[in-house]
C-alpha cells in the first residue's frame, strides 16, 4: 500500500499547533481544566476534524456528515479549540472556558436549540460521565447503516475511562453488529487523575484485549498525524468489523514540564507563565535528516535507520545535473521509497524547469515540495504551488546562499508552508555552514511573519550540534541534518545530540522571555526537574539548587 | 388484558407507518413484548443483552442520528441500572428517547425485592427534560405509547407485570390521554383518590367501600402523568373536596404522592395521605400470593379507604 496522504503535512501541523495554543489560553483563563489529555489528543482531534472526516462547520446538521464522539469528554478545551480552529466559532471565544453564561461549558453539550445558550454547533454528544461515548457512537453507525448512509463514526475514548465496564458493554455489542461504519480510537496517554493507570487499573494488554473482543486492531504513535492518517485510511478498508486505533500518546504533550506528569491531567498553569508556554508551542522543531549523506547505502535502510529513532521528516534532495552539478535521484526512486514508510517526504528539488516535472513529484506522494525560486518565475511558480495545494502537498521555496528572497513571492506568502534557507551552496552533500546566512534568516523570519507568513523556516546545509542553535536562535524549526545524522557511525547518539542542543535552544529561550515578564523563579519552579540536564549550559545550576 | 402486550402491538403499528421507529432491547424482549417488532422489523430491533448501560446509550446515538428510539426492559434495570447514562446521555441533551419499561412495582412477584423496583418515579422524576408516565390499562398504553413516540424528548413510561382489567373502554378516544393531565374516572365531592397504574382498580373499589361504608362521595383520578403532573387538577381537587389520598405501587418517597403533595402544598393546600410501599424493601410471592403481598405492604382498597377517612379527620371544619 503506498504511504503518503496529501494531508498539506505543514500545514495540518500548524493547525494543530493553534489547538493547543488556544487549549492552554482557555485552560489558563479559567484557572481550570484538562491541559494534559487536551494535548494528548491534539493530533487525533486535529487529524480528524482538519483532514479525515466529512463535516462542514457552516451546516453542522448535514446529514451525511461524519461525526465526533468525544467520549473522555474532560478533554474539553482541546476538543473545543479544535473545533473554534475547524470553523465552528471564532477561536477568541474559548476566553470564555468554564465561566458562568459561556457556551463552553466544563464538559461538552450536545448542541440544539435546547441548549444552543451552553453549547456550540459541531458538539454532537453530552459528554462528563465516562466511559459511555463508545455506546452512543454504536447507535448513531447503527442508524446509518439503517439510512445507507455513508457517514462514518469516530469516538475518542480515554484509557482512564476504559476502567468503566460500560466501555466492554459496547466492545462486544460493535463486533455482535458488525459495525465497519465505526472507528475508535484509543488515547493511550498511561494516566488517569490518581496516577499512572497500570497502577490504577491495568488496561494492558490492550491490544489483545480489543482484538479478542473481535475488532480490527491497529496500534500507531498518536502525535504523528501520518500514522493516525495511515490506520484511519486502512480503516475504511475494513469490512465487518470495527476498528480500534490505539493512538500511544503523551499526556500533556507539548509542553515539556506537563508531559507524562499526573500532576497536570486536571491543574491549570498560571496566567503569568502563559506567553512562555505559548511561545514553547509555537517552537515545535522538526528535524529532517537528507538520506544523500554519509556512505553509500539503500535508502531504505537509511530511512529505516532514522523512523527508528523517531525523526520526524526525511529530507530527499532532488538533483537533475543542470540546475545543480551533481544528480542523485528523481521522482521515480521517491515514488519506490513511498512504499517503505509513513514518514512525511519532504522533497528539496533542486531540478530545472520544476512546473515541467511538478505533476512527478505530486504522483509521488511527496509531503512538502520545494522549488528553488531561482528555478522559476512568478507564472511558474502560481501554477506550481496551485497544483501542489490541490493535491494537499505543502507548498515550499528554497533560496540559495546569496539569493534575497523575491518579492514577487509576496503575493503568495500565506500559501507557503515552507521556506528553505540554504546555509551551503546547493549540488553536494558535506559543505561547510555559512554564517553569513544567519543575519539574512533572521530579517526573513521577521519579515515573512509580518506579511502573514504562518509556515517554517528551514535550515539546510551544515546544520550540526553547533549550528542548530545558531539558526534555531535566527527562527527556523526545521533543521536539515545531512552529515549530522549519516555521517556518524552512532546514527542514535547523533540524533540525541540534536535533539538535546534544539532544547537547550528553547530552554534558553523560553527562560529568558520568563525572565522579561518578571516571572523567573515560578518558571524555574514549575520546570526544575526538565532543567536539571541543561542546568550548567544555561548558567542555572546555583538558582536550581536553591529551589530544591 | 396485559399492559406488556398492548405496548408490543402499539409498537409493531407505529413500525409500520413510521420508520424512523427503532428499538433497543436487553435479553427481555420477548417478556416485553417488543419481539412482534423484531420480528416483523429485524433491522429495526436491536438486541443488546444484559447490558442496560450501553442499552440505554445506543438509544441516545440511534435518536441523535434522528431515529425515535424505544428502550425497554425490566424496571429493575431500566432506570435501575444506568440512571446516570438516562441522565447525561438522554435527560441532557433532550433526545428522542422512549424508555418503556415494565416489571415495576411489587407485583414483579416471586424474583422479589431485587426485581421489585419501587424508586424508579422517584429517580427519573427527578431529572430535568424527563417525563413519566404509569398507565392504567391497555387502552392506554395504546394511546400513550402513540402520544409519546411523536412527541419531542424523553419519556420514561412504567408498566406492571401482570395482566389487569380494563379501566377505560375499548373505544376511549386517543385524546382522552394528555400528557399532563389526569382523568376523573369517577366524581365525587368529599374527597379525592389520585392513583396511578394497578392501584387505579383499588382506588375505585375503596371509593365504593367508602360510599357504601361511610356514604361517602369520593372522586377517583387516574393520574397516569406523574411529570408532568396535572397542577390545575390537584389544585382544583383539593379546593372542590377538601382532602386528597394518593395510591401507588411505588415507594412513600418520590412518586406519585410526593408529586401531588408539592402540587397540593404550593396551590391549593389540603390534607393529602399517601399509600404506597413504606419505604420498605418487598419480597417474594408467588403469583397466586400477589393480593396478600399487597396486603402485607398496605397496597390495598382497604388501606386507601382508611387513608381517606383520615385525611378527611383533618380537614378544617
Amino acid at each position: 500500500m503506498n504511504m503518503g496522504f496529501n494531508m498539506r503535512y505543514l500545514e495540518l501541523k500548524r493547525q494543530i499547533r493553534e489547538v493547543r495554543m488556544l487549549a492552554i489560553q482557555g485552560i489558563a483563563e479559567a484557572g481550570s481544566g484538562h491541559p494534559g489529555a487536551s494535548f494528548s489528543a491534539a493530533e487525533i482531534m486535529g487529524t480528524l476534524y482538519f483532514r479525515k472526516m466529512n463535516h462542514d462547520p457552516k451546516r453542522p446538521d448535514w446529514p451525511d456528515r461524519d461525526y465526533f464522539i468525544n467520549s473522555k469528554a474532560h478533554s474539553a478545551p482541546g476538543f473545543y479549540s479544535a473545533l473554534a480552529v475547524a470553523g465552528y466559532f471564532p477561536p477568541d471565544e474559548i476566553r470564555t472556558l468554564r465561566k458562568l453564561g459561556s457556551r463552553l461549558q466544563g464538559h461538552p453539550v450536545r448542541y440544539s436549540d435546547h441548549q444552543k445558550n451552553h453549547s456550540v454547533p459541531g458538539i454532537e454528544y453530552s459528554g462528563g460521565s465516562e466511559g459511555i461515548g463508545l455506546s452512543v457512537g454504536i447507535g448513531i453507525a447503527l442508524a446509518s447503516r439503517l439510512d445507507n448512509k455513508r457517514s462514518r463514526v469516530y469516538v475518542l475514548i480515554g484509557d482512564g475511562e476504559s476502567n468503566e465496564g460500560q466501555i466492554w458493554e459496547a466492545s462486544m455489542a460493535a463486533a455482535k453488529f458488525k459495525l465497519d461504519n465505526i472507528v475508535a480510537i484509543l488515547d493511550r496517554n498511561r494516566i488517569q487523575q490518581d496516577g499512572f493507570t497500570e497502577d490504577i487499573m491495568p488496561l494492558d494488554p490492550t491490544k489483545d484485549k480489543w482484538a479478542a473482543f473481535n475488532w480490527q486492531v491497529f496500534e500507531v504513535d498518536g502525535h504523528r498525524v501520518e500514522q493516525l492518517m495511515d490506520a484511519l485510511t486502512k480503516a475504511e478498508e475494513i469490512r465487518d468489523k470495527p476498528v480500534m486505533i490505539i493512538a500511544n500518546t503523551v499526556k500533556g504533550s507539548g509542553i515539556r514540564h506537563m508531559a507524562n506528569n499526573p500532576q497536570w491531567h486536571g491543574k491549570a498553569p498560571s496566567k503569568k507563565q502563559l506567553p512562555v508556554l505559548i511561545e514553547e508551542l509555537e517552537s515545535e522543531c522538526l528535524i529532517a535528516p537528507s538520506i544523500i549523506a554519509g556512505a553509500k547505502e539503500n535508502y531504505e535502510e537509511k530511512i529505516k535507520k532514522v523512523e527508528r529513532e523517531g525523526i520526524e521528516l526525511i529530507h530527499l534532495d532532488v538533483m537533475d545535473g543542470k540546475f545543480v552539478p551533481n544528480s542523485t535521484f528523481l521522482a521515480d526512486t521517491i515514488k519506490k521509497l513511498r512504499r517503505s514508510t509513513s514518514l512525511p517526504f519532504d522533497a528539496h528539488l533542486m531540478i530545472e524547469k520544476p512546473l515541467e516535472h511538478i505533476d512527478e513529484y505530486i504522483d509521488a506522494r511527496c509531503d512538502i515540495v520545494t522549488v528553488h525560486v531561482e528555478a522559476c518565475n512568478e507564472g511558474e511558480f502560481v501554477q506550481i504551488k496551485d497544483k501542489l495545494l490541490a493535491a494537499g502537498i505543502s507548498p515550499g521555496v528554497a533560496i540559495n546562499p546569496r539569493t534575497t528572497f523575491p518579492e514577487w513571492l509576496d503575493p503568495y506568502i500565506k500559501d507557503i508552508d515552507v521556506v528553505n534557507v540554504m546555509s551551503v551552496n546547493p549540488g553536494a552533500s558535506g559543505q561547510k555552514f555559512m554564517p553569513e546566512v544567519l543575519p539574512k534568516m533572521i530579517a526573513l523570519n521577521k519579515n515573512l511573519r509580518e506579511k502573514g507568513f504562518r509556515g517554517y523556516i528551514e535550515a539546510d546545509g551544515g546544520i550540526d550540534a553547533v549550528t542548530l542553535q545558531q539558526v534555531y536562535d535566527a527562527g527556523s524549526r526545521i533543521f536539515v541534518a545531512g552529515s549530522a545524522v549519516y555521517g556518524n557511525s552512532d546514527i542514535h547518539s547523533a540524533i540525541i545530540e540534536l535533539r538535546h542542543e534544539a532544547a537547550v535552544a528553547l530552554e534558553r529561550k523560553l527562560l529568558d522571555q520568563a525572565t522579561r515578564l518578571g516571572v523567573r523563579k515560578e518558571w524555574l519552579n514549575a520546570r526544575k526537574h526538565i532543567l536539571i540536564p541543561y542546568a550548567t549550559r544555561l548558567g542555572i545550576k546555583g538558582e536550581l539548587h536553591a529551589i530544591e | 388484558m396485559d399492559m406488556r402486550g398492548a405496548y408490543g402491538d402499539a409498537l409493531l403499528e407505529l413500525g409500520k407507518s413510521e420508520p424512523r421507529i427503532v428499538c433497543v432491547g436487553g435479553d427481555t424482549t420477548d417478556s416485553l413484548k417488543t419481539k412482534k417488532f423484531g420480528d416483523m422489523y429485524p433491522e429495526r430491533m436491536f438486541n443488546v443483552g444484559i447490558a442496560e448501560a450501553n442499552l440505554v446509550s445506543i438509544a441516545a446515538g440511534l435518536a441523535i442520528a434522528g431515529k425515535i428510539a424505544f428502550a425497554s426492559t425490566y424496571a429493575a434495570f431500566i432506570p435501575g441500572r444506568c440512571v446516570d447514562q438516562i441522565r447525561n446521555t438522554i435527560c441532557y441533551p433532550n433526545l428522542d428517547v422512549k424508555l418503556v419499561v415494565s416489571h415495576s412495582g411489587l407485583t414483579v412477584g416471586p424474583d422479589g425485592a431485587s426485581h421489585q423496583q419501587i424508586e424508579d418515579m422517584s429517580t427519573t422524576r427527578a431529572m430535568p427534560n424527563m417525563r413519566v408516565l404509569a398507565p392504567a390499562d391497555a387502552v392506554s398504553v395504546k394511546h400513550l405509547i402513540k402520544t409519546i413516540a411523536f412527541t419531542a424528548g424523553p419519556f420514561y413510561v412504567r408498566l406492571p407485570r401482570p395482566a389487569s382489567e380494563l379501566v377505560y373502554p375499548e373505544s376511549a378516544p386517543a385524546d382522552q390521554f394528555k400528557i399532563g393531565r389526569g382523568n376523573i374516572l369517577v366524581d365525587g365531592s368529599d374527597a379525592t383518590i389520585m392513583a396511578c397504574g394497578l392501584m387505579i382498580k383499588k382506588a375505585m373499589e375503596a371509593a365504593d367501600l367508602l360510599k357504601r361504608d361511610n356514604g361517602l362521595s369520593c372522586r377517583v383520578v387516574d393520574m397516569f402523568s406523574i411529570k408532568p403532573i396535572d397542577v390545575d387538577l390537584v389544585s382544583r381537587c383539593a379546593k372542590e373536596t377538601g382532602a386528597i389520598v394518593t395510591a401507588e405501587e411505588h415507594n412513600i418517597i418520590g412518586g406519585l404522592g410526593s408529586a401531588v403533595a408539592e402540587a397540593a402544598s404550593e396551590n391549593y393546600p389540603a390534607p393529602i395521605k399517601r399509600v404506597g410501599v413504606p419505604d420498605r424493601f418487598g419480597e417474594s410471592a408467588r403469583d397466586e400470593e400477589i393480593d396478600s403481598l399487597l396486603d402485607k405492604y398496605g397496597l390495598t382498597t382497604k388501606e386507601i379507604a382508611r387513608a381517606v377517612l383520615e385525611a378527611r379527620s383533618r380537614m378544617q371544619k
